[in-house]
C-alpha cells in the first residue's frame, strides 16, 4: 500500500474507533430487540442474534394496555408512540412557524429591541425542574394537566428560543437587498416572504424543525411531571422499565428503544444534505 | 416617463440627520448623479425615492403624483443595486421574468418580452443559467435586463458598477449612457466615484453630511465650485489649497500666503481675514517670470501622458502641478512657478466660495 493510503488510514482510524465506541450501545440495543429472552444476557455476548425474532416487537406493538404475564410487565407502546409523535410534531411545527416569524421580525425591523435574542435565550437557561412544579399548579387551575395541549404549550415555549436563534442565522444569510429588489419590482411583503425568503431559508427551516423535534421527542422531565394517565410519551414509557417488578425485560425494552430512535434516524437521513450547512448556525459567512 | 421632485426631504436616524431638507427637481429624461463621500446621505435619499425608507419629513413626487406614502411596487420604478440582488435560487430567465409574473402577465407574453430584452442586453445565451455561474459583467446586464423589462418611468441605480473591475467599469459606463439615450427615461444614479459622476451625468448633485452642496452640469461643478468641499472632491489629483489671509494694501485687498511671492487680487466679496486659495494642478505653470514664486521639486509621479510634480515652495504642504510628459523634470530641480490668474478660486474661513 502506498504511503498515502497509510496516512489516510491513520487519519481515519481514530475516527472509526470513536464511531464504533459511540455507536456500540445503539447497535447492542437494536440487536437485543431482535433476540428472544434466552439470548439477552449470554456470555460471551452474541453480537448478532443466532435466532432472530420479532417477538419483542409483537409484544410491544400490539394494541392494549400493559400486560402482566409470568411476573413480568410488558408495556405496550402504540399509544405512547402516537402521543409522542403527535405532541413533538405539533409543538415543533408551531414553534418553527412562530419562531421564524419572530426571527424575521427582529432581523428586518428590530422588533423587540437589540437584546431580544439574548433575552429569549436567557429564558431557556432556566432548568426545567425549576418550572416543573409551578407549571403543575398552573395547569391544575387551567385544567391542562395530563392533556395534549398542556404538553404542547410547554414544549412550544421551550423550543422557541432555539428556533429563534437558529432562524436568525439563516435569515441573515438572505441579503436584504433581494427583498428590496423584489419590493421595487412589484412584490408585496407577503409575496417577498413566500417567493424570496422562504425558498432561500427552506433548508434552515427543515434543520431547525428537526433539531427542535429531537429535543421535544426525547424530553422526559416535563412530560413526566405534567402527565398522568391520559397522555404518555415514549420517554415516559421507557423510563417505566426502571421500576419493573422483577428482572429486566430487555428485549421489549430494546424494541421500544429502537422504535423511539427510529423517527429521528429516518428524518436525519432524509435531510442529511442540509445538516452540515444547518449546524454551522450561520457561522460560515460568505 | 416622468420627472422626479424632492421637497424638503428629510430622514433622521435616532438623532442623526442622514438627509437634511433636500430640495431637488429632476426633469423627465435627465441623467442625474448623486455623488458624495460615504455617509453623505445619497443612498438614503435614493431609498426614499424608491420607497424602501420612509422619510421623516418632506415629499417625493414622481411625475405629478405625490408618492411619499406609496409602497415601492406602486411607484413604477426600476432599481439596480450595488450587489445586483439577483435571486440566486432562480434561473436568469426567471429572474428577468419575475416582475412580469408578479403582475400576472400571461406566460406567452412573458416569454416573448424576456427574449426581446435578452437580445437587447446581449444575454440570450445565459437564460438557463443560475446567477452564481455568471461573470461580473454578465450579472450586471442581467440586473439591467430585469429593470428594463417593466419599462419604468424612472431608473434608480445605487453604485451599480462598484463591484466590477476597472476595465469592465468603463465599458459598462458607456453601455449605461447608451441605454439612457435609447430609453430616454429619467436616471437617478448614486456613486461615490467622482470620475463616474463627471463622465455620466447631465447634472451632478454633490452631497455632504445630508445636505446638497451644489447642483449643476459636470463642467460647472468642476470649474465653478460653490464651496471648498465641492472643489476638493472633484479632480484627480485634488485641488491645491493654500491657507493665507486677505490684507489691506493701499486701497485694495490682496491675498497673501506663505511661500507665494505675488500678492493676489481677490474677488469682490472678500473681506479682511483668513482665506484659502484653491488652484488646480493643471493651472500651476512651471516657469520663471516677474510673478513667479521659487520652489524645489520634491517628488515626481509620471502618469504617462502627463507628470505630477510636487513642489516645495515654503508652504506647509507641497503644491502639486500637472505638466506635460515631454517636460523633463527631476527631483531637486529649482523650478519657480506661476498660477493662472483666471483660474484661481478663493474660499473664506467657513469654506464658502468668494466671488
Amino acid at each position: 500500500m502506498t504511503r498515502r493510503t497509510w496516512l489516510g488510514l491513520a487519519r481515519h482510524a481514530p475516527l472509526l474507533v470513536w464511531t464504533a465506541i459511540t455507536l456500540a450501545p445503539i447497535y447492542w440495543m437494536v440487536m437485543t430487540s431482535f433476540k428472544h429472552s434466552g439470548e439477552w444476557v449470554t456470555w460471551p455476548p452474541r453480537w448478532v442474534p443466532h435466532e432472530p425474532t420479532l417477538i419483542n416487537y409483537v409484544k410491544v406493538l400490539t394494541p392494549g394496555t400493559s400486560t402482566f404475564e409470568l411476573g413480568r410487565q410488558t408495556l405496550k407502546i402504540l399509544k405512547p408512540l402516537w402521543d409522542s409523535l403527535f405532541i413533538a410534531t405539533t409543538a415543533s411545527l408551531v414553534a418553527v412557524v412562530l419562531g421564524s416569524a419572530l426571527a424575521y421580525s427582529w432581523t428586518r425591523f428590530g422588533t423587540g429591541g437589540r437584546r431580544y435574542p439574548y433575552n429569549i435565550l436567557s429564558i431557556r437557561m432556566v432548568p426545567p425542574i425549576v418550572i416543573a412544579v409551578p407549571f403543575v399548579v398552573y395547569y391544575v387551575t387551567l385544567r391542562l394537566l395530563d392533556t395534549y395541549t398542556g404538553l404542547i404549550l410547554v414544549y412550544l415555549a421551550t423550543s422557541l428560543p432555539y428556533v429563534i436563534w437558529m432562524m436568525l442565522a439563516f435569515i441573515e444569510e438572505v441579503p436584504v437587498e433581494l427583498e428590496h429588489a423584489a419590493r421595487v419590482m412589484g412584490a408585496s411583503r407577503f409575496r417577498v416572504l413566500g417567493r424570496i425568503v422562504l425558498p432561500l431559508t427552506a433548508a434552515g427551516l427543515v434543520v431547525t424543525f428537526l433539531f427542535v423535534f429531537i429535543l421535544n421527542w426525547s424530553e422526559l422531565l416535563l412530560a413526566m411531571t405534567l402527565t398522568n394517565t391520559e397522555v404518555s410519551t415514549i420517554p415516559i414509557t421507557l423510563n417505566k422499565f426502571q421500576s419493573a417488578n422483577e428482572g429486566r425485560d430487555y428485549g421489549p425494552q430494546a424494541a421500544i428503544g429502537t422504535i423511539a430512535t427510529l423517527p429521528v434516524i429516518v428524518l436525519g437521513f432524509l435531510i442529511q444534505k442540509h445538516l452540515v450547512r444547518g449546524f454551522s448556525f450561520g457561522l460560515l459567512r460568505k | 416617463m416622468a420627472g422626479v421632485r424632492l421637497e424638503g426631504l428629510t430622514k433622521l436616524f435616532a438623532s442623526t440627520r442622514a438627509v437634511d431638507a433636500i430640495d431637488l427637481a429632476v426633469p423627465d429624461g435627465e441623467f442625474v448623479v448623486l455623488v458624495g463621500p460615504s455617509g453623505c446621505g445619497k443612498t438614503t435619499t435614493l431609498n426614499m425615492i424608491a420607497g424602501l425608507e420612509t422619510p421623516t419629513a418632506g415629499d417625493i413626487f414622481i411625475g405629478d403624483a405625490r408618492v411619499t406614502d406609496w409602497e415601492p411596487r406602486d411607484r413604477n420604478l426600476g432599481m439596480v443595486f450595488q450587489s445586483l440582488a439577483l435571486f440566486p435560487h432562480l434561473s436568469v430567465f426567471d429572474n428577468i421574468a419575475f416582475p412580469l409574473r408578479i403582475k400576472k402577465v400571461p406566460e406567452a407574453e412573458v416569454r416573448a418580452r424576456v427574449q426581446a430584452v435578452a437580445a437587447t442586453t446581449r444575454i440570450a445565451p445565459l437564460l438557463a443559467k443560475r446567477p452564481a455561474t455568471l461573470s461580473g459583467g454578465e450579472a450586471q446586464r442581467v440586473a439591467l435586463a430585469r429593470t428594463i423589462i417593466v419599462k419604468p418611468a424612472v431608473f434608480l441605480m445605487d453604485e451599480p458598477l462598484s463591484s466590477l473591475d476597472a476595465k469592465l467599469r468603463v465599458e459598462m459606463r458607456t453601455e449605461l449612457k447608451r441605454l439612457h439615450a435609447q430609453l430616454s427615461a429619467t436616471f437617478i444614479y448614486v456613486t461615490h466615484d467622482q470620475a463616474e459622476a463627471m463622465t455620466m451625468a447631465d447634472r451632478i448633485v454633490v452631497m455632504h453630511q445630508g445636505k446638497i452642496q451644489q447642483v449643476g452640469p459636470p463642467l460647472q461643478i468642476y470649474g465653478d465650485p460653490t464651496n471648498r468641499f465641492v472643489a476638493g472632491f472633484f479632480g484627480v489629483p485634488a485641488m491645491n489649497f493654500l491657507d493665507g489671509e486677505v490684507v489691506v494694501e493701499g486701497s485694495d485687498l490682496r491675498f497673501r500666503a506663505v511661500g507665494l511671492r505675488p500678492r493676489l487680487a481677490v474677488p469682490r466679496t472678500a473681506t479682511r481675514g483668513p482665506a484659502t486659495l484653491g488652484v488646480r494642478p493643471e493651472h500651476v505653470r512651471l516657469g520663471d517670470g516677474p510673478d513667479a514664486s521659487p520652489a524645489t521639486v520634491s517628488l515626481i509621479e509620471p502618469m504617462g501622458d502627463e507628470t505630477l510634480v510636487f513642489l516645495d515652495y515654503g508652504g506647509p504642504v507641497s503644491l502639486v502641478a500637472k505638466v506635460d510628459a515631454e517636460d523633463t523634470v527631476t527631483v531637486g530641480d529649482r523650478r519657480p512657478f506661476t498660477l493662472r490668474a483666471d483660474r484661481l478660486t478663493f474660499f473664506d474661513e467657513t469654506g464658502g466660495r468668494l466671488r
